[in-house]
């Protein structure tokens, strides 16, 4: 009976031993995992330290082009404008006609025909007499 | 002549003795079981942590090109002065246009 009681004692203290070596081994990895995330978390606040600045720089910069653009193609076409020739007035332009005239038909003279007394040409037509030569 | 001391157990002491034992192996089995619901927890608490150095891992690679925010503001920044040159220069061609 003294036995079985230095036994139960024994196994109590056994176990507790182990379950000590196994917490206590865990409890260590935990740590070490813990320590690195916790230099991991430094690494990121300090890549995330720089953000904030440079975008506000970037922003800001950024306000400034974009309010200078219109100025600028403003004043890039006014110069387009001064330098663009002005477009000539258009001219109703007419048909073209022959610089001679109107072409002459010879056929009428040909033939002695003079329509209304009058050649084509003018080179029979008869002479207008003045009234004081018209016989009485 | 020496006095003999009596060490037998009565009958309640053996039974209070075996009641003892007993009760010991008894919280030794819930000390047990407690224990390993230690341990279990303690390994889910490890698989998180392992899982939380990943995920914060995966972060630090994320962030790790946020020193090329300065160099493109350094860049934005040589883009305003050249448009403040075109600027100058478009005010001069203007002018001469103009004239």
């Amino acid at each position: 009976m003294v036995a079985l009681s230095v036994i139960v004692i024994a196994l109590l203290i056994a176990g507790l031993a182990f379950y000590l070596f196994v917490v206590g081994s865990q409890l260590n990895r935990i740590a070490t995992n813990l320590e690195e995330c916790a230099e991991i978390v430094r690494t990121v606040v300090e890549h995330a330290a720089v953000i904030e600045p440079g975008v506000e720089h970037i922003n800001r910069t950024g306000g400034v082009v974009a309010g200078a653009l219109p100025l600028l193609y403003g004043m890039a076409e006014g110069i387009v404008v001064g330098v663009t020739p002005a477009p000539a007035v258009p001219v109703e332009r007419g048909p073209a006609r022959p610089a001679s005239g109107r072409r002459r038909s010879r056929l009428h003279d040909s033939v002695g025909y003079a329509p209304n007394g009058n050649s084509s040409n003018g080179a029979h037509r008869p002479r207008p007499q003045p009234e004081s030569e018209l016989p009485v | 002549m020496a006095q003999v001391t009596d060490l037998t157990l009565s009958s309640t002491q053996r039974g209070l003795w075996w009641g003892a034992i007993i009760g010991g192996f008894v919280v030794v089995l819930a000390v047990a079981a407690l224990l390993t619901v230690l341990v279990v927890l303690v390994r889910t608490i490890d698989q998180r942590v392992v899982a939380v150095r990943d995920t914060l891992k995966a972060a630090a690679a994320n962030t790790a090109d946020t020193a090329l925010i300065a160099q493109t503001a350094a860049g934005v920044e040589a883009v305003l002065a050249e448009g403040l040159e075109h600027h100058l220069f478009l005010g001069r061609v203007l002018g001469k246009v103009r004239s």
